[in-house]
């Protein structure tokens, strides 16, 4: 009976952790496993096509000295594009104020080649045509109001004709379609990946998703020359935005180094394709409405499953509360409850311990100069009663993939940046003011009053006064939403062991209990 | 050798450093961290860490806590004649050792 009970207990306790310690180990183990893969699909093809694709390059650097001239813009609500006279989007502006940088409105589209849509062709002279013949439009200005419409951008390359069908969509999202008037190789281009979010705490570069569902992440510097055969997205991002293309078909992708050794690709081809693209800030809603399979394209670093769930719970509660910082506040409170069976179990064996304060004294006195004798004397007194008013290592523990969750978020999410809360302008951001970081050394302070503490080591003893002004100073220059969480953990913290302590003072509530 | 090294180091970290921040929790005697740390330093890394884990796991309120020492396998080897600085008891238990960190004036 009671070896049964044991035995659920350390099924139900195991299978509590094993989702957050998987979800970890999965991916420490997950960048490991793509190295591996990438070595493997370095095929006899991939130095052909380098060569091939570096000689594009050349030719489309010769480019240069002709003027590309912007023929056609779209403009709509939050967007405008420019078409340059080589059939390529040369310019993604983003309207709203909220993205502004030094007061201008952002521009998504990196100086650094290839442009989203620019075509290269295999056969030298008919890309050489390709970069030089000014391509035709069927309209000079789109406006966009709450409505797709479509663009015909046409390019007579003699030989053949070369055709880019474009519907634009209010979201971002663009559809495409490359009609060729007779079969040739050519590559086309999702575009250098934004430059408007580079920094050196994130990740950026190409992420490639592939038929079987698996993600192939490319960082910027550690780009190899590769072909992937059965890619269904290819997207460059970097902290906030992406420019992707998605086909519903597996697509040839081709990667090749820049001279940084970052990642450029093309999806390669020698007929019609339709594509879906966008390009834009990595919403995870807008993307989830173009095809739910883009939603991978938003990778948070190592980590990324855990943060991307927990991202799905903020955004509930972004949804509920309407504000961010309530919803990073509501995060701490249900965590909280996940772990209140625990808690109250706890509270319960409470009512056991005060029938044992009058021994507890008796041993706090005699044990006073010896806290590790004291410690363990007091734990055997717990145990002969089964009562323990501590909490825990585990339910602490699995606070820390949380926090570092919530790190995450704040560092990639486009839809934290900006979100504002009491004096805070943004989350994302340190609290300017360092009201929000003091408050949590108070607390932590507080806190460390409140519980009951004993050292077996000088040195740890005084690291352990010291650390709420550690924290405090190492906090202040951390996002101000990773701050909330833990100050508002702090709080809840304390009023729980306020209540604890309360019990154990309160000498009527021991008499009560004894009736 | 290397992973006991650094086992040993990262739970001394967090003993230090991060632990403190979190309060002092541990239904159990010696705490965790201490069970981790004693584990680490007398027995082989893959069983410590086994049994650490399953420590980590077992601490929380489904579990009553109390006293809890390591407990560890060890083939003793006989010393004559060297001064030696007592790190550790161990005091046999049926064919193996419950793990008492001595108290010597460093740990004082």
């Amino acid at each position: 009976m009671n070896g049964q009970d044991n035995l659920r207990r350390i099924i139900i306790a195991t299978v509590i952790s094993f989702i957050f310690f998987f979800a970890y180990d999965y991916f420490v183990l997950q960048p490991q496993m793509e190295a591996a893969s990438k070595t493997e699909k370095i095929s006899n093809k991939a130095p052909v096509k380098v060569k091939r694709e570096s000689e594009n390059t050349s030719v489309s650097k010769n480019e240069k000295s002709f003027e590309a001239k912007t023929v056609a813009v779209i403009e709509a609500k939050n967007y405008e594009i420019k078409i340059d006279s080589l059939g390529r989007i040369s310019s993604y502006i983003l309207k709203q104020n909220k993205f502004n940088t030094d007061g201008k409105h952002l521009e998504l589209i990196s100086p650094k080649l290839p442009k989203p849509l620019e075509v290269r062709f295999k056969n030298e002279n008919l890309n050489k045509k390709a970069f030089s013949i000014p391509v035709e439009v069927s309209a000079k200005k789109i406006v966009l109001n709450g409505e797709k419409k479509e663009l015909v951008i046409t390019q007579n390359l003699k030989e053949l004709v070369l055709k880019k069908i474009i519907t634009f969509y209010p979201s971002g999202r663009y559809d495409v379609k490359v009609e060729l008037s007779k079969p040739a190789d050519y590559f086309i281009s999702q575009g250098y990946r934004p430059a408007a979010a580079i920094d050196q705490l994130t990740i950026h570069g190409v992420v490639i998703k592939k038929s079987d569902d698996t993600l192939e992440i490319i960082e910027d510097g550690d780009a190899e020359p590769e072909t992937i055969n059965n890619a269904i997205v290819v997207a460059g991002f970097d902290r906030y935005y992406t420019t992707l293309l998605f086909s519903k078909k597996p697509v040839k992708a081709v990667v090749v180094p820049d001279d940084e050794k970052n990642p450029v690709t093309f999806i390669e081809s020698t007929d019609n394709i339709s594509l879906i693209g966008y390009i834009g800030p990595k919403y995870v809603d807008t993307l989830r409405s173009i095809d739910p399979g883009l939603v991978d394209v938003v990778q948070y670093g190592v980590g990324t499953f855990f943060a991307r769930n927990l991202f799905l719970v903020l955004d509930y509660l972004y949804k509920i509360s309407g504000n961010w910082g309530v919803a990073i506040i509501l995060l701490v409170v249900l965590v909280r409850l996940v772990l209140f069976p625990l808690t109250f179990k706890g509270m319960v064996s409470m009512y056991k311990l005060k029938e044992l304060a009058p021994k507890m004294k008796e041993i706090q006195e005699r044990y006073k100069k010896d806290p590790q004798k004291l410690q363990m004397h007091m734990m055997k007194l717990y145990k002969e009663h089964g009562a323990n008013p501590l909490g825990g290592c585990l339910p602490l523990l699995l606070q820390i993939p949380i926090f570092y969750g919530i790190y995450k978020l704040l560092l990639y999410s486009i839809e934290l940046k900006g979100a504002h809360f009491l004096w805070i302008k943004d989350l994302s951001e340190m609290d300017p003011y360092f009201i929000l970081p003091v408050l949590m050394g108070v607390s932590m302070y507080i806190h460390q009053k409140l519980t009951p503490t004993n050292f077996q080591d000088p040195m740890q003893e005084k690291i352990f006064k010291f650390l709420p002004v550690i924290f405090t100073v190492m906090m202040a220059t951390f996002p101000a939403g990773l701050v909330l969480y833990w100050t508002v953990n702090n709080i809840l913290s304390i009023l729980q062991q306020w209540i604890i302590n309360k019990f154990m003072e309160s000498k009527k509530a021991l008499t009560k209990v004894k009736k | 050798m290397i992973l006991k090294k650094f086992a040993i180091k990262f739970v001394k970290f967090y003993k230090y450093f991060i632990s403190p921040a979190l309060g002092s929790n541990c239904r159990y005697y010696p705490t965790c961290s201490c069970y981790a740390l004693w584990e680490f330093e007398n027995e082989n890394f893959f069983k410590a860490f086994i049994k650490s884990v399953l420590r980590i796991l077992k601490c929380n309120q489904l579990f009553r806590g109390g006293i809890d020492y390591p407990v560890i396998s060890k083939k003793i080897n006989p010393c004559y004649g060297k001064k030696i600085e007592i790190k550790y008891w161990l005091i046999p238990k049926n064919d193996k050792f419950i793990v008492i960190k001595a108290e010597n004036e460093r740990t004082r």
